[in-house]
């Protein structure tokens, strides 16, 4: 009924042919992001401009076995949409992403040959074209298998994969590999400080948001004043502190004594707590409040306390609430982590800081894939935990 | 933003205005040289009057054309989504507006710049990719959330399609769209503010170079100009609704 306001002349009803229509887009723009962009570029060294390498190039004969590859894990499950059929289509998809990272590994070493040891081979427009198409294609086949463990069973396995590639040195040409081996443990470290400083800040905006909520009177203007702070930009925010805290030490020396600077992770910490207090407020508010009259009476009709209503009923049935507000918060906390490498902080935003300089796009790559990794992980792993909640709680 | 905060504001409006007029009035060279000296640092250079409005008319000019083009797109997915025709397509672009919203902005301005270079194009890029979802999923909220009863009615009148759309969905979907086009207001000046890193001459370019030399007074002005630019636009926004609202029949 509520159709696009657009018929076909034949008499051919859109919305029966628009899946068809996607998957005829989707095949041409995986043909194209093979055979006709580059999918590497080959530079003199690590900050030049590339010349681009054309997928055929690369990958040989590969590239049409991918392509056949991912036109038939969108067609296999394409009439049933459930079943073993669905699960195929999504080894098929897996697999053909590792092949598709074993053949640029392979292409990038064969380019390379005749050049100077400072070449960089980088992964260009059409790899990342065919690496986003090829994940939306697994993407669809996992929703369409509707099985859960199969997501879980495909990740394990995706990155077992990749692991052992690059355990292998099938893609130790491919300049992200060298870069990453030429900083290992760099990266490493930045990934620890980046989970130390957003796991510190969660921590921080919890403890405050929990002592926000005791103050019963002054309730309405805490939301005005935390909705104000989300209004102020973290750039802002965070050079204000840093002015703070300097006028602060200049008042109080001792506070040096305790490893409070200026710039560091202090001021970093107490910005990305403040952003991350109305979400976790407002999380709490609600599921103190998501238990109705009725069951509330009937707690005071048993005679539990105030304190065993609040453990026995309102935190438990408020439990989903209260982990999608966890949630916001931390994927929030592991965004504005990357921006305390401003004020000297650390983290993962430091590594793609010096990428910027640089403009060297691989240690930009570099500092970035941890900060989306962390960020759909907490995503991720939150809203299973809320769904594994709710189901517990709400039968 | 909070039912909560209502009965003590008279007009939410006026509440943002004056919190943005302060905040602009510390940007002022006078008064942000005063608040370092208090703070003990010392007062180099602060930025004019002049650099300092032409900082703020690039910063506003920069995220005014982020938030058109972030309205016109959020909302007109919103739209196409929610007829009947794209239901199957739900479920997808449910999973990249949460995939998109993991990506924060100062990633996509950094991925951006090795393809778009330096200025403002990275910027606006991200502020699309980062912007669009929020005001799609506020779109798409509101229009689902009109009773099915009051489409139903519209129909059994004569309505077509479109006017079900523009007469009775769009206009009760109007308090929630504009809440998002809060957000969205709000997350393009500070996303500006960041595109500074990337090159793009706005309000954070002098956050981040008295960050890197330690120079606190332009730093401050930066800060406190851009805070209020986020104020002053939320109460313009919200002032402009209203009036919208007072002459609507």
């Amino acid at each position: 009924m509520f159709a696009l306001p657009l018929a076909l002349p034949f008499g051919v009803h859109p919305s029966r042919n628009l899946p068809r229509l996607a998957g005829i887009a989707w095949t041409c723009a995986l043909a194209l992001a093979l055979f006709g962009l580059p999918v590497l570029s080959i530079a003199e060294n690590r900050l030049a401009l590339g010349r681009p390498v054309l997928g055929l190039q690369a990958l040989g004969w590969q590239a049409w076995l991918i392509l056949a590859l991912g036109v038939a894990g969108l067609v296999i499950p394409s009439r049933q949409a459930s079943g073993w059929r669905s699960g195929f289509a999504v080894a098929v998809f897996a697999l053909t992403i590792l092949v598709l990272g074993t053949g640029l590994g392979r292409g990038a070493m064969q380019a390379l040959v005749g050049f100077p040891p400072a070449a960089r081979a980088r992964l260009d427009g059409g790899a990342w074209l065919a690496l986003a198409l090829l994940a939306g294609g697994l993407g669809l086949a996992l929703r369409r298998a509707r099985a859960p463990w199969l997501g879980r069973a495909t990740v394990a396995a995706l990155v077992l994969g990749v692991v052992l590639l690059a355990r292998s040195g099938a893609v130790d040409a491919l300049s992200l590999a060298v870069e990453y081996a030429a900083r290992r443990q760099t990266v490493n470290a930045a990934i620890g400080e980046h989970l130390a400083l957003s796991g510190a800040a969660l921590a921080l905006a919890l403890a405050g948001a929990v002592l926000l909520s005791l103050w019963r009177r002054g309730q309405g203007l805490v939301a005005i004043v935390l909705s104000g702070i989300q209004v102020v930009p973290a750039v802002a925010l965070l050079g204000g502190l840093v002015a703070l805290t300097g006028g602060l030490l200049r008042a109080a020396p001792a506070l040096r004594d305790l490893g409070v600077s200026a710039l560091g992770a202090v001021p970093a910490i107490v910005a990305i707590a403040a952003y991350l207090l109305l979400p976790l407020w407002r999380g709490l508010a609600l599921a103190l409040r998501s238990p109705d009259a009725a069951t509330l009476e009937a707690a005071g009709a048993l005679g539990l306390t105030p304190t065993q209503t609040l453990f026995g009923v309102r935190l438990p049935l408020g439990a989903p609430i209260l982990v999608a507000a966890l949630r916001v918060a931390a994927v929030q906390a592991v965004g504005l982590a990357t921006l305390g490498a401003l004020v000297g902080a650390g983290g993962l935003g430091r590594i793609v800081f010096d990428g910027m300089a640089q403009f060297a796009p691989d240690l930009i790559l570099l500092g970035a894939i941890p900060v989306i990794t962390l960020s759909l992980g907490a995503e991720i792993g939150l809203s299973r935990i809320e769904a594994a909640v709710r189901r517990r709680w709400h039968a | 933003m909070d039912r909560a905060a209502q009965p003590t504001v008279r007009h939410p409006a006026l509440g943002l205005a004056v919190t943005g007029l302060i905040l602009a009035g510390i940007s002022h060279p006078a008064a942000a040289s005063l608040i370092a000296a208090a703070l003990g640092e010392p007062a180099r250079r602060p930025l004019d009057v002049g650099r300092l409005l032409a900082l703020s008319l690039q910063h506003v000019f920069l995220a005014g054309a982020g938030l058109a083009l972030v309205t016109i797109l959020g909302v007109g997915l919103g739209i196409l989504v929610t007829r009947r025709a794209a239901s199957p397509w739900r479920p997808m672009v449910d999973a990249i507006a949460a995939g998109a919203q993991a990506v924060p902005p100062v990633v996509v301005v950094a991925l951006a710049l090795p393809v778009l270079g330096f200025g403002g194009p990275p910027t606006l890029l991200a502020l699309v990719a980062y912007g669009i979802m929020p005001v799609l999923r506020g779109t798409v909220g509101g229009i689902e959330g009109v009773a099915p009863d009051i489409r139903e009615a519209g129909r059994a009148v004569g309505l077509t399609r479109l006017q079900i759309l523009t007469r009775i969905e769009l206009p009760l979907a109007g308090p929630a769209i504009v809440e998002t086009l809060r957000t969205a207001l709000v997350l393009a000046v500070a996303t500006v503010a960041v595109g500074a890193l990337a090159g793009a001459t706005t309000l954070g370019t002098p956050i981040v170079a008295g960050l890197q030399n330690q120079n606190t007074v332009p730093m401050l002005q930066g800060a406190a100009a851009t805070a209020a630019l986020a104020f002053l636009g939320e109460a313009a926004l919200l002032a402009l609704v209203s009036a919208w609202g007072a002459i609507r029949p």
